[in-house]
């Protein structure tokens, strides 16, 4: 006998094969020995199982179980929660996550005003060319002297140095004196 | 409302009180059919410690997916597929870490099936219920994972072999053929159970 039709007249005991297909097969066991043979074996195993699984019974008890499953659940729960919302500690973080970012930006704003604000040269520096009042005209080459001459002992201009903004503040404070006032207050042109 | 009578309630009042949040109808719940769960369990892997732990799983998992529970079927259905599932995946994951059995190995070249005579003999005659199934679960220990499973779920869960074969991932053809292979293969078990307790 075939392999198909083995399977066959295991699904037709099954209940599992299709009408036309189950005279076939219902045919085939009435005429065939072997095929009753087999049919035969599978309904006997069919009613052996049928109330042949053995019974268990678990040994813990009740109050045992149910507090390991009880806990599984609780766990499963806050972590759950943890999922679906930030926690307390976390909460708290946010505000300190915040400092160092802020700090930094609050610096970098308070030294790029310093650094804008920074005069390119000492208050008390003279421009050469800048006395006719037409400095635009000698600008790249008055600056290069007038830095050329500051070199050693000051930063050039658009370089950020510390000297500078105490430079500044100098500045500022001397700015009072009116013989000493920045450039662009003494030139307002410019 | 009245309060519910948890010890007589009926399982389909626990379940739609658990399902509101409460946990002590679960409780109940848990505590009828924890057995049958565990059993379940324990006919699919054969290992006592796994079986526990899986059960426990389908307990929690029961709890988290409660509220999914429409009543379709009962709730013992429900829990014992959430059990089987569990199952296929742990078995799953122990058949992806070991190579294939020499009973799968027989399978797939369609010999060893051929070669059982066919046997016309009742192997369980005269037995008592409690010692019969006390045989069988000793054939049953016997087949490897993927008949005993398929035996299981066909025969105790009374699963089709379209439903069958969508658990276990594979074809229905495969489903068929491990079917017939584990049939036979306890019948000739038995059998031979039956001789040795005679001798």
């Amino acid at each position: 006998m075939k392999k198909d039709d083995r399977l066959k007249i295991q699904a037709f005991l099954d209940d599992e094969l299709a009408p036309q297909e189950s005279v076939k097969i219902s045919d085939l066991i009435d005429s065939d020995l072997e095929a009753r043979t087999v049919a035969d074996e599978l309904k006997s195993v069919q009613k052996l199982l049928k109330n042949g699984e053995n019974e268990l019974k678990l040994e813990d008890s009740r109050n045992f179980y149910w507090s390991q499953v009880h806990r599984q659940i609780e766990a499963g729960n806050s972590q759950l929660l943890r999922q679906s919302r930030p926690s307390s500690s976390s909460r708290m973080e946010n505000p300190l996550r915040w400092i160092l970012p802020i700090g930094s930006m609050a610096a970098i704003v308070v030294l790029m005003f310093n650094f804008n604000t920074v005069s390119p040269k000492p208050s008390n520096a003279v421009i050469p060319g800048d006395s006719t009042g037409n400095a635009a005209s000698g600008l790249t080459e008055s600056l290069g002297s007038a830095m050329e001459e500051e070199a050693p002992s000051r930063p050039e201009v658009g370089v950020f140095s510390f000297e500078g903004i105490w430079m500044n503040d100098r500045n500022l404070l001397e700015s009072e004196d009116p013989s000493v006032l920045p450039e662009s207050i003494e030139n307002p042109e410019r | 409302m009245p309060k519910l009578d948890i010890p007589n309630a009926a399982d389909a009042e626990l379940v739609t009180s658990a399902q509101k949040g409460n946990m002590e109808p679960y409780e109940e719940l848990v505590h009828r059919h924890r057995d049958k769960i565990y059993a379940r369990a324990f006919s699919m892997l054969r290992n006592e410690e796994e079986a526990l732990d899986i059960s426990q799983e389908a307990w929690v998992k029961g709890w988290q997916r409660l509220t999914q529970f429409q009543g379709n079927s009962t709730f013992t259905t429900w829990m014992t597929r959430i059990c089987i599932n569990l199952c296929l995946d742990l078995l799953r994951k122990k058949q992806r870490q070991k190579t294939d059995s020499i009973d799968q190995m027989d399978e797939e070249i369609g010999g060893f099936e051929r070669k059982l005579p066919v046997e016309d003999v009742n192997p369980t005659e005269n037995m008592e219920l409690s010692e019969l199934r006390q045989e069988i679960d000793k054939a049953m220990e016997k087949l490897s994972c993927e008949h005993r499973t398929v035996l299981v779920l066909h025969e105790f869960e009374q699963m089709e072999y379209r439903e069958i074969a969508k658990s276990m991932q594979c074809s229905i053809g495969t489903v068929m053929s491990r079917l017939f292979y584990a049939r036979r293969r306890l019948a000739k078990m038995l059998i031979s159970l039956k001789k040795e307790r005679q001798r």
